[in-house]
């Protein structure tokens, strides 16, 4: 069966999971009972011209929430010419230095990315393909065979034009055997005779074909919904550069990693491997000149962020810890733009075990905590609202289903998930026959109940949240062991590699959610990733039909959903427990800057009002 | 002299080697792989196998090792699975970079530790000495990496004297003098942060050094000849106060190695001890054990220049 949940394709910075992962503490909380996500209309499609609150910068009460935030950069000033402008790459690693969509890794390298390549198609606010970019796209009556013309002043930065060949040529190098990056999915697995290719039976892909230099046909195995939201593989390969280097060489040339091409905006000038880019404008750029002359990217160490952003070191930066935004609320020479993140918090509970022979979960129905009632009481014994508040002064809130607002279409704000209700978790847990055998309660049938709870360190919140949450459990009476492990160990023992730790019963994750809204690479019967080891044949059917053709209408699929998000209610296989907001501080000198997807901001519009950026105030 | 020290070369052989299995196990030992952290649904399980089997992370480590250390000889260390690069030529990329820092480094803090040490052991319990070893407590008490944040931000930030990150202004030619200098001025903050706390411990050994021998008995005798106060302080009492500051030298590239780790991550300064640091945390496992093999192999040779350097300097002290 197809796997689509995609994780990563965002509007030009695909990012990494793991990097996602590891952010696990930060900060944040909404809080009011309703738990209404900030409507579509003020988060995530704004144009670039429409008027936009200023955030509060001291609220009385010490709490924010994303609601006061735009995503989109008030413009004060007129542009000037020729402006240049630095961007803060904030990571304590230097960027690996693999320049190309179709083989770098790592989070750090798409920024460098972004800024001189894109991909040819561009998507709007609900993660839709749509036909404003560099190419266009139309879908056959079956929706299995898609066309896509290309731009005719879409041209490499070596004025080379961008052709159907090298799109087809990015196909070819994913697909082979000897290529080396982390590309080749289900994106791919999709495409009709790639499989033959890549095993090395076909030399050619028979489901792509090259129509004329500028309009290519790919042909699906499988028509989903989730092919127009990420499910196609959008970034070609410069054939007249690369065809001639073998696949297994192409990531360690200097064509991708010293003087990297695209067709972006901007053009690579030099590196400074691992610390700087310095970009130039792209005046051949299809979308238009650029307005700034010169781009400066340069890492800068997340410790020292608070520090370059006031002293105009950098005008922006790609991400800024939400747990230092309560202090530098107040910094006067930047604004700070917010977005709902695509992520969120949960705590799982372990189910079942992954079958490798089978590659599938097996429930097991006598597992610990495999009795809803005690997961049920578990959720209700839990106050996120609070959690939100006291750890992450509101830029984190309750979350209520397994869909984020960050995507308005399908998150069932309706559903208030479960309550903080300490009583009523008491009694859901007398009533089931957990009685307490002095502070702790004991299973049904007597015998002592230990529950091994894991979560992972990182940063200063992990564990004081981690014991939060062991402490409410006590509350109702549960033994509730924590264990704090770091980031591989974590993902080891909870089954990444398939082999779960029977020892672990209930754990605190969080997933980046993709854009396309498909959840069966986290939930799925067939899902390595569906950690829980969870499945039900409700589910299965739900999964199904949300990735069936019939889902192509918007109003079946956001049913079908709404029915899954309840189900995750009912079952409670894993709950929620935050989402998130991600803060961009932004230089007020800057101009026509926006986060987010289909703002219809652009870079080549990025410009800067005044010569030098403007300095905090003390 | 020479036989000594092919002797110790020698010697290095099988301590090297031991060392490398070491690493090596402990390497393996660490939970997850590179292939760990990429929890990507999209991608098939099976292909994450394929990887690992291409990569040889299903073999036992017994195999794995034989095929590290047979290409390692060649001098061959393996891919990164990170950098997707040689990590040969990964770390001649930051190699540089580090070894300039120790250099710039090394010579601030002789020349923060002679000057100061012989002031506090000629003048000592006056209050220029107390004032000296005043700070060297202080420098003993400091964490490096808060001293260097410290730095950072005092003289990066509040009053923006240097550069505050990197290891070059971005957009220099390599080769021509403004990029040399651009170089030097990035790598003095972080070396001098270093030197003023790695240095107290040099100053405390020459002052005490000094203080010890202006009171043998050859001294006296110097005295009693009549030379004269700057004769006895320069030709008899810092030459043989100098023997243990030289013997250390060696020793100081050791500890050069584990602060140039926390001062690479502090001042975003691409180098070695940045790149082991993050190769940790992503199990890119050969760079980890490439480095930690280079890191060994510079401590043994630190110990040896150690000993080379002492019995250079005092004849009494032959090695055999």
């Amino acid at each position: 069966m197809m796997r689509s949940f995609r994780f990563t394709r965002s509007a030009f910075v695909p990012m990494l999971l793991a990097l996602v992962l590891l952010l696990a503490a930060c900060s944040s909380g909404n809080g009011n009972e309703k738990n209404e996500p900030p409507p579509a209309d003020s988060s995530n499609k704004p144009s670039p011209t429409e008027e936009v609150k200023e955030p509060t910068p001291e609220p009385d009460d010490g709490l924010y929430s994303i609601e006061d935030f735009s995503n989109v950069k008030k413009n004060e000033g007129t542009p000037i010419e020729n402006g240049s402008l630095t961007f803060g790459l904030v990571s304590d690693t230097p960027f690996e230095g693999t320049l190309n969509f179709n083989f770098y890794s790592g989070d750090p390298d798409s920024q460098v990315l972004g800024w001189f390549d894109e991909g040819l198609l561009t998507w709007d606010e609900s993660y839709v393909f749509t036909n404003d970019g560099a190419a266009t796209y139309e879908v056959s009556e079956d929706g299995r065979t898609f066309t896509f013309t290309i731009r005719d002043n879409v041209n490499w930065h070596d004025g080379k034009p961008v052709t159907a060949a090298d799109w087809e040529f990015a196909h070819l190098v994913i697909g082979d055997p000897k290529y080396d990056g982390p590309r080749y999915d289900s994106t791919f697995t999709n495409i009709v005779g790639m499989n033959e290719y890549h095993e090395g039976k076909a030399d050619k892909i028979s489901g792509i074909e090259v129509i004329n230099d500028k309009q290519l046909k790919i042909t699906y195995i499988e028509s989903t919904p989730s092919l127009l939201t990420g499910g196609i593989w959008t970034y070609p390969l410069a054939k007249h550069i690369f065809g001639s280097i073998p696949v297994e060489k192409i990531s360690a040339s200097p064509e991708v990693r010293e003087k990297p091409i695209g067709f972006g905006p901007f053009k690579v000038e030099s590196i400074t491997p691992g610390e700087s880019v310095v970009y130039t404008k792209n005046a051949d750029y299809w979308r238009g000149e650029p307005a700034l002359e010169k781009v400066t990217l340069k890492v800068i160490n997340p410790t020292t962020i608070v520090q370059q952003l006031e002293s105009g070191g950098v005008d922006l930066v790609d991400s800024f810890p939400v747990d230092q935004y309560p202090d530098n609320a107040g910094m006067s020479n930047v604004e700070f733009l917010g977005n709902i993140d695509r992520a969120y918090t949960y705590i799982g509970f372990k189910l079942g075990t992954w079958d490798a022979e089978g590659s599938k979960v097996v429930p097991n129905p006598k597992a610990k905590m495999a009795d809803i009632n005690l997961r049920k009481a578990m959720w209700h014994a839990v106050d996120n609202d609070q959690v939100g508040k006291q750890f992450y002064h509101g830029l984190r809130w309750n979350a209520t289903t397994l869909i984020p607002p960050s995507h308005p279409e399908y998150h069932d704000s309706s559903n208030p998930g479960l309550a903080f209700d300490v009583d009523l978790a008491n009694k859901i847990l007398d009533d089931a026959g957990y009685k307490k055998n002095g502070e702790f309660r004991t299973n049904p049938d007597g015998s002592e109940l230990v529950i091994n709870f894991i979560s992972m360190t990182g940063g200063d919140i992990a564990e004081p949240l981690a014991q939060y949450y062991v402490q409410s459990w006590k509350a109702i009476g549960l033994n509730v062991n924590l264990e704090m492990v770091e980031f591989n160990t974590f993902y080891d023992r909870v089954g990444a590699n398939g082999e779960d730790d029977p020892k672990v019963d209930v754990y605190q994750g969080a997933w980046g959610v993709g854009i396309d809204v498909d959840p069966s690479g986290l939930y799925g019967r067939e899902a390595i990733y569906n950690f829980p080891r969870y499945a039900s044949d409700k589910q299965d059917e739900l999964l199904k039909k949300g990735i069936s053709k019939e889902a192509f209408d918007v109003k079946v699929r956001q049913g079908i959903y709404k029915e899954w998000q309840q189900l995750m209610v009912e079952e409670i296989p894993v709950f929620p427990t935050l989402y998130r907001a991600v803060l961009v501080p932004v230089n007020k000198r800057v101009l026509n800057y926006a986060i987010g997807d289909g703002t219809n901001v652009y870079l080549h519009q990025l410009a800067v009002s005044q010569d030098k950026p403007f300095v905090a105030e003390k | 002299m020479w036989r000594t020290v092919a002797r110790r070369m020698v010697i290095m052989i099988p301590q090297i080697f031991l060392l490398s299995i070491l690493v090596f196990l402990m390497a393996k030992a660490m939970p997850g792989d590179a292939l760990t952290g990429l929890l990507d649904p999209s991608i098939d399980p099976a292909s994450l196998e394929a990887q690992r089997e291409r990569l040889g992370l299903n073999n036992p480590w017994q195999v794995q090792y034989w095929d590290w250390i047979t290409k390692a000889f060649q001098g061959d260390f393996g891919q990164s699975f990170r950098f997707k690069m040689p990590v040969s030529d990964l770390i001649g990329q930051r190699m540089m970079n580090t070894i300039w820092l120790s250099i710039v480094t090394l010579i601030l803090t002789y020349l923060i530790a002679i000057p100061l040490g012989i002031t506090s052991g000629r003048y000592n319990d006056t209050w220029a000495d107390r004032f000296i070893t005043g700070y060297t407590y202080l420098g003993f008490a400091a964490p490096l990496f808060i001293f260097a944040l410290l730095m950072l931000w005092i003289f990066g930030f509040h009053f923006g004297w240097f550069p505050t990150g990197g290891s070059v202004e971005p957009g220099m030619k390599p080769g021509t003098l403004e990029y040399v200098l651009s170089k030097f001025y990035h790598l003095l903050l972080p070396a001098l942060s270093m030197a003023l706390i790695t240095t107290v411990t040099t100053v405390q050994l020459l002052r005490s050094e000094i203080i010890d021998t202006k009171q043998k008995d050859f001294i006296v005798t110097a005295r009693a000849k009549g030379a004269s106060e700057s004769r006895v302080y320069n030709r008899h009492i810092l030459r043989n106060s100098l023997l243990p500051i030289a013997a250390f030298f060696g020793y100081e590239i050791t500890g050069l190695i584990g602060g140039t780790v926390f001062i690479e991550s502090i001042y975003s300064y691409p180098g070695m001890g940045e790149l082991f640091l993050s190769s940790i945390s992503l199990r890119d496992f050969s760079v980890v054990t490439a480095l930690v093999l280079l890191y060994g192999a510079a401590s043994i040779i630190g110990a040896l220049i150690s000993d080379i350097t002492l019995s250079a300097v005092d004849p009494r002290i032959r090695i055999k």
